[in-house]
């Protein structure tokens, strides 16, 4: 498999790291921000993927949820080609808040 | 033949071949939930939160087509007459103007331009849309009972609260009111009284709009029903001043002392004249003054109320009310303190002739005194505990009379707009409104305006708004409901019977009393008839043969006849007695005087029974 057209989870993973830090960083969950964190996670997040110049559509979701006590529970499921495409998740956190950005890279 | 065309395209060229499969489910978080993690909040209650109830609007503009009126004028001057016609003769203008109407051409010309000049007055119709349709449809609200809702009250600003003795209205529209503050309770104000009255405005009860600074309190005040500018204002001390609002709180000018009353101004009242400048006072030193405000030194005209037409002032009666209707210039009357109405002609050659009569019936001062409006040869007295309605024509009593109420009255006026609608203030701080259709023994409304006595009342010209004045200087404003100020359709039909028919009642009882009172008279001189009985007659002949009040009279001359003869009897019968009881004292007394000569000391006195044993 050509790792130039194919979808490499370590690498979108990165890229969502760094995304999520330097949208959100150090900040405290706060209810009035939490709109512009996601909206910067998700964009930050595509950005980088289209400048990886992979024949691939993607899909970014992002959930900010406040550490409050509160379960949280998510889950997928695809009808692809399993050859090419794939997704990452990952789970990002601080003290006050969760963030979990999912990616879904589907190649043309 | 078939036709056929075929299309070729690699397979390469379809793209990548579609493999797909399903992948299964896969979980991407599971966060648990965690209890401590709660503990780092705490439960915001209360919490406050806003919510919005009103119903959300909004809100549109469209615009219309402008409709564009314009108004045009044209300027006719008169000419195009031929040269043989001089246009400032009439006669010839008018045989011209003949001789046209006749020509064929002229009419067939006018009828063809009529339509068309038609065509163009109704263009540039614009529509009022302000029109009311339903303007002159009369309200039915005989149904709901009257009422009156209080609007303003104005309190005399002063530390030392004074009496409002005299409200008068802005005569162009209710807009103000001139209240005048006095205390009359005699040499009982303090030196630090305030000696100011005042103008409110109806709509401002915080601070009156103008202060008028008079020399000595005002006792009334009058606006100049001419021109709004200018009050005249009697005091406390007997002079008048006179003051124009755009010149400030000071008076433009005081009569003089030497020339003045010689006792507080309780009246005054703007003449109808050219000038506008003519008005007339009334106080209780027994004159009445004419001034002219153009030359306040000295009164023009001077009356002494001297009811023996004397001109005497020592005889004079006090006035305390005034009444003048401007329908009827020359005649004024006079309210008293010796509770009398005296009907004066200020046109009479000599100031003995100008006191035409006098009307007598209350006990106490007339504190009001007013003609209806509607019917000027009624008027109304307000004085002691009832308000009186006269015809001129009846000097010996009223027509009408309220009923004794238990506290004085005080003040009363009619209404402007309805004939049989009064109102009167009293002592107890009432303000009673009389519809005398309606209902006679008892007041139509009775409002309990204040604790204290009210003092003076005085009815906009509209009817409906009406403000009373109190003891302690409370100007309280009322708006009656409509019921009290719109006039039915028949009311005025009413009252003309009413006071007709009460006026002839009045009559009959008169002429009934004349009677009784002569044969008195000729009973007890008896013997010097012959004069006497002429008289009668004559009079018999004035009273038009009324067959009905001589039923009556012929009645009660029976039944006093037969009065008489029974009073007679039992005075026979008592002198009898009282005859007889002497006789027997005597008897007594002689026999007490033998028992006493006989010497039994233990009897003394003792009862007659004792003293006849």
């Amino acid at each position: 498999m050509n790792p130039q057209t194919a979808f490499v989870v370590d690498e979108v993973s990165n890229i969502i790291k760094e995304s999520v830090e330097g949208a959100i960083g150090g900040n405290a969950y706060q209810h009035n921000k939490v709109n512009q964190w996601t909206s910067n996670v998700v964009e930050q997040c595509l950005n980088q993927l289209t400048k990886l110049n992979k024949p691939f559509k993607y899909i970014v979701t992002c959930v900010i949820m406040q550490k409050n006590g509160a379960g949280l529970h998510t889950a997928s499921s695809c009808f692809w080609d399993n050859t090419t495409d794939g997704s990452c998740t990952v789970r990002w956190e601080n003290k006050t808040m969760y963030c979990i950005v999912s990616v879904f890279g589907l190649a043309i | 033949m078939e036709i056929v065309y075929v299309y070729t395209k690699k397979r390469l060229e379809f793209g990548r071949q579609c493999n797909f499969s399903d992948r299964p489910a896969e979980l991407h978080v599971d966060l648990a939930p965690d209890d401590k993690l709660v503990h780092d909040f705490i439960e915001k209650d209360p919490c406050d939160s806003g919510i919005q109830c009103a119903q959300e609007m909004s809100e549109h503009e469209v615009n219309t087509e402008r409709f564009e009126s314009e108004s045009r004028g044209v300027n006719h001057v008169e000419g195009g007459w031929p040269k043989d016609v001089n246009a400032q003769e009439v006669e010839q203008t008018i045989r011209y103007r003949k001789k046209v109407e006749k020509d064929e051409m002229y009419v067939n010309t006018i009828l063809q331009l009529g339509s068309v000049m038609e065509h163009c007055i109704r263009q540039n119709n614009a529509i009022d849309i302000y029109e009311e349709y339903f303007n002159d449809t009369t309200q039915e609200s005989a149904e709901e009972p009257s009422s009156a809702k209080t609007i303003n009250v104005f309190r005399d600003p002063n530390e030392i609260k004074r009496t409002a003795t005299h409200l008068s209205w802005y005569p162009d529209g209710a807009k103000k009111l001139a209240v005048a503050y006095s205390n009359l309770e005699f040499q009982r104000s303090s030196p630090d009284t305030s000696l100011d009255s005042y103008i409110w405005d109806v709509e401002n009860p915080n601070k009156p709009e103008m202060t008028l600074k008079p020399v000595s309190p005002l006792v009334c005040l009058e606006y100049n029903p001419k021109d709004s500018h200018i009050l005249m204002g009697g005091c406390y001390n007997g002079q008048i001043a006179y003051w124009d609002t755009r010149k400030g709180s000071q008076p433009v000018e005081l009569s003089l002392v030497e020339h003045s009353h010689r006792d507080p101004v309780y009246k005054v009242i703007w003449l109808q004249s050219k000038t506008g400048t003519e008005c007339f006072t009334a106080s209780t030193d027994g004159q009445v003054l004419w001034w002219d405000t153009r030359k306040l030194g000295e009164p023009t005209e001077k009356l002494i109320l001297d009811p023996t037409k004397k001109m005497n002032i020592d005889n004079a009666l006090g006035a305390i009310s005034l009444e003048y209707e401007p329908t009827m210039p020359t005649k004024f009357m006079v309210g008293t303190e010796q509770g009398s109405v005296v009907n004066c002609n200020r046109k009479a050659k000599t100031p003995a002739d100008k006191i035409v009569a006098l009307y007598t019936g209350h006990h106490g001062p007339i504190y009001a005194l007013q003609r209806n409006p509607f019917f000027p040869k009624n008027f109304l007295t307000v004085g002691d505990w009832t308000a009186r309605i006269w015809s001129e024509d009846i000097r010996e009593s009223s027509i009408m009379w309220t009923k004794y109420h238990t506290s004085y009255l005080t003040d009363g006026c009619w209404s402007p707009v309805r004939p049989a609608v009064f109102f009167t203030t009293k002592m107890d701080g009432t303000l009673d409104v009389w519809d005398y259709l309606f209902k006679q023994k008892e007041p139509t409304l009775s409002l309990q305006v204040c604790d204290e006595a009210l003092h003076s009342v005085r009815v906009q010209d509209n009817g409906r708004w009406l403000a009373c004045g109190s003891h302690s200087g409370t100007t309280t404003l009322l708006e009656l409901s409509d019921g009290l100020c719109v006039m039915p359709r028949n009311e005025k039909v009413l009252v003309t019977a009413m006071f007709e028919r009460e006026t002839k009642r009045e009559k009959i009882l008169e002429s009934r009393h004349r009677e009784m009172r002569l044969k008195e008279r000729s009973k007890s001189e008896q013997g010097g008839g012959g004069g006497e009985d002429a008289e009668r007659e004559k009079e018999g002949d004035e009273e038009e043969e009324d067959l009905v009040a001589r039923a009556e009279k012929e009645f009660y001359e029976a039944i006093e006849a037969e009065k008489k003869d029974r009073a007679a009897k039992e005075a026979k019968r008592n002198e009898a007695l009282k005859k007889e009881n002497e006789l027997q004292g005597e008897v007594i007394m002689e026999e007490d005087g033998e028992e006493k000569l006989n010497g039994h000391p233990e009897k003394d006195g003792g009862t007659p029974d004792n003293a006849t044993e």
